[in-house]
């Protein structure tokens, strides 16, 4: 069986068996601790934070490119597992209770909030990737704004030689009313957001239904907006999941931060008070 | 004129020549020299006459006797003159244990200078010292590569194969410095002896103006590298001398294709699949007679087979490999009459030894055992769309012809579907030059997969042909294609050249961010692209940073480790 599995696969499922490994070991560890009649807040609280600590060193590695330390790619597998590990630990710090102390609580939902914004990274870096490619052109970030620009000047430029070939002003008001704000700014994040294409579809839709009020000669520059509008959907999905893609770390960095100053101050706290 | 100021003069070609030490003196006699005395100077321009070609593009070389002169395996951006003495060359594929050549690691940066670019990059991009290329111009030479001097000691014993003798008048080396490929022997002083190397540049000139040098250097061109290739070719190996003489007698030495075919690709990119084929100059047609084994010697041909109206790329070949030997061996053993099952184009420019039926037949495959022998050609032949694990499909083939990237050693590719467009690599290749990034996530795409604009390190560096001075060179250790920065005028040629468009011409600033310009206030610009990280300890930095394993270095050589990436 392990000949047909692919090379991610058999990665994914040794990585999940040295967590469960990982875990056993320490619920082992602590259950031998809890028998020893000592406290496990100090075993769980030092694993937790060491840990933490270790997860973010990756963000320490990245700016490291030229220092031999391991790939990358291979710190993301050790930075997913060993967060899985961390909950796991997390969970036996708690003991699945909720805090009382105001403290407490507030390191609790920061934690659980690094805790999920990480795996939101995760599920948009395995999601958004394929939709960015299959959806429309490979665009660079950074020239979405000036390629925006471009485009509703192009698309200006059609609706100009519409009314000046045929006379006839069914786009242009449509483009006045309706599309002129679609062109200008950036649209439907939420829905790129879902992946969800009914609001390009329904502008699409409009599109066509203008066809009966147009001159034959319009139809002709009909196809050619609605070529832009869907240019334009791909800016903008491209722009937001590219942006999700980029910024989520904004989110999930300064938490760790916070997270780790917190923790630090637990474990100062609970040291002194105990 | 102080460090800050931003003006330099415009670089020209041989601001800094390739040997500091010659001086009018040593033209002057090696003008008195044959073939350099029977050259006509006046077939040369003002501009390169002969002895401003001697001066800037030769040096004086002194070797002792057993010291090596060039090693089998190094790349080569030279050629070598013996004026006196006489050098012996190892003949045969590791003639000389690699551990005896003495052959340097690559020379990588110190820890202290690597983590000085965590704080020591420039804070504006392309920034350049003016005080290098001051120096270089007041004749302060950059050190040469590996000029550590190697003996061989006990060479009856350490030979492996036989040698020739080659003495005062002859040329050598020619060959890797014009087809741009690695030194295909081994070559030791046989004495005392006084060579002129020749940089290529300085040879091209030569080639193009003196027919004498022409006529020489061609003739060594088809006779040695005949006998050096049929030496490495598989079923050739065990061939006696005398069966290897005559064998490359009667073997015919075949060109297709323009030597500078860019110009050509780039014209044709765009066009009809079938319009393409057509442009291709055809080797060998599929439903012919095989009349001869088709040994590729330089550069690359396309495999294709019939397919409904068109024709299906089976596969590339390139040095080293051959077309044909299957219906050969398959005729002569089963005394049937296959004819050819692949068409074979030129890609480009292809040098290939075409060694007739009747010699393969007399010389080679009464040679080769039973089990060795190839598969039935007729009924268990795999069409083209028979892929299996390890190998590429038939469209990413395709692909990759048409857009000549079989051309890469180490080719970016990069896995959209795991592509978070984060730029780690982007920035990891920035920190690794001074802060500017040397290629753009951007690129030709098949399916998920984008080949990135980032050099690629050809296996024939098209873009190192029409450069003046030599500035992009190969690493002659490890083969990267670099541009040497000091040297590099800004005339735009390997930019132009480059089929992939992978190198970029950037306008130079001071450390104060100024611009720098010539003296008629024109900003001064130089050639970057990718160096593959050649002096960074961790290798290429991009793939290093990659956090999703969404991008690697192929070489399109080596098609099944691709193919196993790909199939991941």
């Amino acid at each position: 069986m392990a000949a047909t599995l692919s090379f991610f696969s058999r990665r994914r499922l040794l990585n999940f068996g040295l967590l469960l490994a990982a875990i056993g070991a320490f619920w082992a560890l602590d259950t031998g601790y809890a028998q020893g009649i000592r406290s496990t807040a100090w075993l769980t609280g030092t694993v937790l934070f060491g840990t933490c600590l270790g997860l973010a060193l990756f963000n320490a590695r990245k700016k490291l490119p030229f220092i031999p330390l391991l790939r990358a790619a291979t710190w993301t597998q050790v930075h997913i597992y060993a967060g899985w590990f961390a909950v796991a630990v997390f969970l036996f710090h708690t003991g699945l209770r909720w805090p009382n102390g105001r403290f407490e609580t507030a390191l609790y939902i920061v934690f659980s909030a690094v805790a999920l914004s990480g795996v939101a990274g995760l599920i948009i870096s395995r999601i958004y990737p394929s939709r960015l490619r299959l959806y429309g052109e490979n665009l660079i970030y950074e020239r979405i704004p000036a390629l925006r620009q471009q485009l509703q000047a192009d698309v200006e430029q059609i609706i100009w030689k519409s009314v000046n070939e045929t006379k006839s002003f069914t786009l242009a008001r449509f483009y006045e009313t309706k599309l002129k704000a679609y062109f200008s700014n950036h649209q439907n994040t939420f829905s790129h957001l879902i992946c969800s294409e009914e609001p390009v579809n329904d502008l699409t839709e409009e599109l066509n239904q203008l066809q009966r009020y147009m001159v034959v000669s319009e139809r002709v520059f009909l196809a050619e907006v609605i070529a832009c509008v869907k240019a334009k959907d791909n800016l903008d999905l491209q722009a937001t999941c590219q942006g999700v893609l980029k910024y989520w770390l904004f989110i999930h960095i300064p938490l760790t931060f916070s997270l780790l100053l917190m923790g630090l101050l637990h474990g100062l706290m609970a040291m002194a008070f105990n | 004129m102080s460090e800050s100021s931003a003006t330099i003069s415009r670089p020209q070609r041989w601001d800094v020549p390739f040997d500091g030490q010659m001086g009018a003196e040593a033209v002057a006699r090696i003008l008195t020299i044959a073939p350099f005395s029977q050259i006509d100077p006046s077939r040369f321009p003002a501009s390169t006459s002969l002895p401003d070609i001697l001066l800037n593009d030769t040096g004086l070389r002194s070797f002792k006797k057993t010291q090596v002169v060039v090693r089998e395996g190094d790349y080569g951006n030279s050629a070598f003159f013996i004026i006196k003495g006489s050098v012996r060359v190892a003949l045969g594929k590791d003639a000389i244990p690699a551990e005896l050549l003495g052959r340097r690691q690559p020379e990588k940066k110190d820890f202290l200078s690597t983590l000085r670019q965590l704080w020591g990059n420039a804070r504006y991009p392309e920034v350049r010292s003016l005080s290098r290329y001051k120096a270089a111009k007041s004749g302060a030479a950059e050190p040469k590569e590996d000029t550590t001097a190697i003996f061989l000691h006990d060479i009856p014993s350490v030979l492996k194969g036989g040698t020739a003798v080659l003495t005062a008048g002859m040329f050598f080396g020619e060959i890797a410095a014009l087809s741009r490929t690695p030194r295909t022997a081994t070559i030791f002083a046989e004495e005392d002896c006084e060579l002129l190397e020749i940089r290529w540049q300085g040879l091209r000139e030569l080639r193009l103006r003196a027919p004498e040098i022409k006529q020489f250097i061609d003739t060594n061109y088809r006779k040695y590298s005949l006998e050096n290739h049929l030496r490495e070719t598989k079923y050739f190996k065990d061939l006696s001398p005398e069966e290897l003489k005559a064998v490359a007698n009667q073997t015919r030495f075949e060109t297709y294709g323009s030597f500078d075919w860019h110009s050509n690709y780039k014209k044709n990119r765009d066009v009809a699949p079938e319009e393409r084929l057509k442009e291709e100059p055809l080797i060998a047609e599929e439903g012919q007679y095989a009349n001869g084994l088709v040994l590729i010697r330089a550069g690359f041909a396309r495999m294709s087979q019939k397919y409904n109206q068109g024709e299906r790329t089976a596969s590339y070949l390139s040095r080293g490999q051959m077309f044909g030997f299957d219906e050969i061996a398959h005729n002569w053993k089963t005394k049937d009459s296959v004819s050819l099952q692949y068409t074979l184009r030129a890609l480009g420019y292809v040098d290939v030894l075409v060694v007739p039926t009747s010699v393969v037949e007399q010389y080679i495959l009464p040679k080769i055992p039973a089990a060795s022998f190839p598969a039935a050609v007729v009924g268990q032949r795999k069409q083209v769309s028979d892929r299996r694990d390890g190998e590429l499909s038939t469209d990413v083939v395709e692909f990759l012809v048409d857009n000549r990237f079989i051309n890469g050693r180490a080719t970016m590719v990069m896995d959209l579907d795991r592509c978070t467009r984060c730029d780690d690599c982007i920035r990891a290749c920035a920190s690794a030059h001074d802060n500017n990034p040397r290629f753009v996530r951007h690129g030709h795409q098949i399916g998920r997969y984008m080949i990135a604009n980032a050099c690629m390190h050809c296996l024939d560096p098209v873009c190192m042909i029409g450069c003046p001075t030599g500035a992009i060179h190969r690493n002659a250790l490890g083969g990267q294609v670099v541009i040497n920065d000091t040297t590099c005028i800004g005339c735009s040629t390997c930019a132009n050249s480059c089929p992939y468009n992978n190198i970029q011409m950037v306008e130079i600033r001071n450390e104060l961010g100024d611009y720098i310009l010539d003296q008629e206030s024109r900003p001064v610009t130089k050639a970057a692209k990718c160096d593959l990280c050649v002096e960074q300890v961790t290798g290429p930095a991009c793939i290093n940073a990659c956090p999703h394993d969404a991008l690697t270095r192929v070489d399109m050589q080596d098609t099944q480790t691709f193919a196993k990436w790909l199939q991941r």
